[in-house]
């Protein structure tokens, strides 16, 4: 900790600053690379989703920066097929679910949304990306999680009654770090739990995707 | 997302702590000069005293409250609220304490970030909605953040140096006719000012600090609102909770969300500003959030 840390937490203005803090999407990319050592030495497929969870502001301004994200977004699912579905969850946070089988379309999606939100503003409102993985064996889906605030991937494996998987989180940090800029304090591995739906942004959006069509 | 500084506010801490400081410069400078070698080994004593208060302060803010440690299979609502609004934040994840008690309120312990809690009442969390709850969370994490358990037990630990002078120094003065009285006449003067002036000062800065972690517990959420909400219904029920309750908690006012009413401190006295003060500045807040 730095002088000017402690300086501002003794004016008190730690808790403002670090809360506006604009986002960092840097390392963000790393995994559009990684994917592919997730699936060749750890037998990790991709789910074939990814969310962007973000928590709401109450202001117009906030909801115009949104609109942008979808139009961002639509554009985009013209060109590469990426669907798209913005939802909130049980605990009042907003996700922007993106759906396509190509995984590093599904990085460049949720890049887009990100870097959509950072101009309008509200970048310092982005939690996280999270990234699907699903075992080849039995096993929980794992997840990739982008922190925003402090530009780094940790890994989330829930296995249910928010226990986590920490055999299946260090197998994949080990692994991973180095490819991935993984957050090396793990008090910031804060969990997304799903809250018994499939993933923590909730139903299956590929899921009921295809139901929709064959209705 | 950018928010007006609020240099007014900044301005009061910095010269609130400036004359802290200013004081208990000279209260040392006197205390060296006057000061004999009797009272050497009260010093020391309440050094160590206060050095384990604070080094156990967590764990004794949470034991008087009567507050226990819960675990995410317990409370998952409030866990997941607190580790989302920590992530936000960017601190790690503070424990999290729930004190069974009918009076709405909560606070937060630690000395260090990692060492932190936040404790939530069972009487706020039935009288809050989803939403008022998360910003009452977020000020304490903004507690938290700003390090104010520190900065609060450093900034009274001369003042409490001086109370004691005040009240244990004449045992130092080696009894009836022995020797000179003067120095040791001069040190319980001197704390005794000391005492009082540093006493108001503190009061001040706690109240500052309050206003800062409005600011910070409503830039985390993102909704002013929510928190001034929670604030006009907690200090509402307040006063309509029985006197047994109130008295049990008195001691623990300084690190309470609203501090519970007692007709007798008054303004200068108080360890929280007054809730419509907080609202307003709150309101300012929403205001800058639709004008920008």
């Amino acid at each position: 900790m730095g002088v000017f840390d402690a300086l501002r937490q003794a004016l008190g203005l730690a808790a403002e600053a670090d809360a506006t803090r604009e986002a960092d999407p840097e390392d963000l990319f790393g995994l559009s690379t990684a994917y592919v050592t997730m699936e060749a030495e750890l037998d990790y497929a991709p789910a074939g989703e990814a969310a962007l969870c973000f928590s709401g502001v109450d202001s117009t301004a906030f909801t115009d920066a949104r609109d942008e994200v979808a139009a961002v977004l639509d554009a985009g699912e013209s060109e590469t097929g990426t669907a798209f579905e913005f939802r909130t969850d049980a605990h009042g946070y907003d996700w922007v679910v993106l759906a396509d089988d190509d995984f590093e379309d599904l990085v460049t999606g949720a890049h887009f949304a990100a870097d959509t939100m950072m101009e309008a503003g509200f970048g310092s409102r982005l939690l996280a990306a999270a990234f699907a993985f699903e075992p080849g064996r039995d096993g929980e889906t794992a997840y990739w999680l982008y922190s925003f605030r402090r530009g780094t991937y940790y890994p989330f494996v829930p296995a249910g009654d928010r226990e986590r998987d920490s055999a299946a989180e260090f197998k994949l940090e080990s692994v991973l770090d180095g490819e991935l800029d993984v957050e090396s304090e793990k008090s910031y591995w804060y969990p997304l739990w799903p809250e018994g739906d499939v993933h923590p942004w909730g139903a299956s959006f590929a899921a009921t995707e295809r139901d929709r069509e064959t209705n | 997302m950018e928010w007006k500084p609020d240099w007014g506010l900044r301005g009061r801490m910095v010269l609130t702590m400036f004359l802290l400081f200013a004081l208990y410069i000279a209260f040392v400078g006197v205390m060296a000069v006057f000061f004999t070698s009797r009272l050497f080994p009260i010093l020391v004593v309440m050094t160590l005293f206060l050095a384990a208060q604070f080094f156990f302060s967590d764990k004794l803010a949470l034991y008087s409250m009567g507050a226990k440690e819960v675990s995410e299979q317990e409370y998952p609502r409030l866990h997941a609220t607190v580790s989302r609004l920590a992530q936000q934040a960017d601190l790690p994840k503070p424990k999290v304490a729930v004190a069974d008690s009918r009076v709405p309120n909560a606070f937060a312990t630690g000395r260090s970030r990692k060492s932190s809690a936040v404790c939530v009442t069972t009487g706020i969390m039935d009288t809050l909605t989803e939403e008022e709850l998360e910003g009452v969370i977020a000020h304490e994490l903004a507690h938290i953040k700003n390090r104010d358990v520190a900065v609060m037990t450093i900034a009274s630990f001369l003042s409490t140096i001086a109370f004691l002078i005040v009240r244990w120094g004449w045992l130092f003065s080696g009894g009836r006719g022995r020797g000179n009285q003067a120095p040791v006449i001069v040190a319980i003067v001197a704390s005794l000012v000391v005492w009082i002036v540093s006493f108001l000062l503190i009061r001040a800065l706690s109240r500052y600090r309050e206003f800062a972690a409005d600011r910070g517990g409503a830039v985390i959420t993102g909704k002013p609102s929510a928190l001034a909400s929670a604030l006009l219904k907690i200090s509402g029920e307040m006063d309509q909770v029985p006197k047994e309750d109130l008295r049990d908690q008195a001691e623990m006012n300084a690190f309470f969300v609203i501090p519970i009413k007692s007709g007798i401190v008054g303004r200068l006295f108080s360890t929280h500003p007054e809730t419509e003060k907080r609202v307003e500045k709150l309101r300012e807040l929403e205001r800058e959030l639709e004008t920008r």
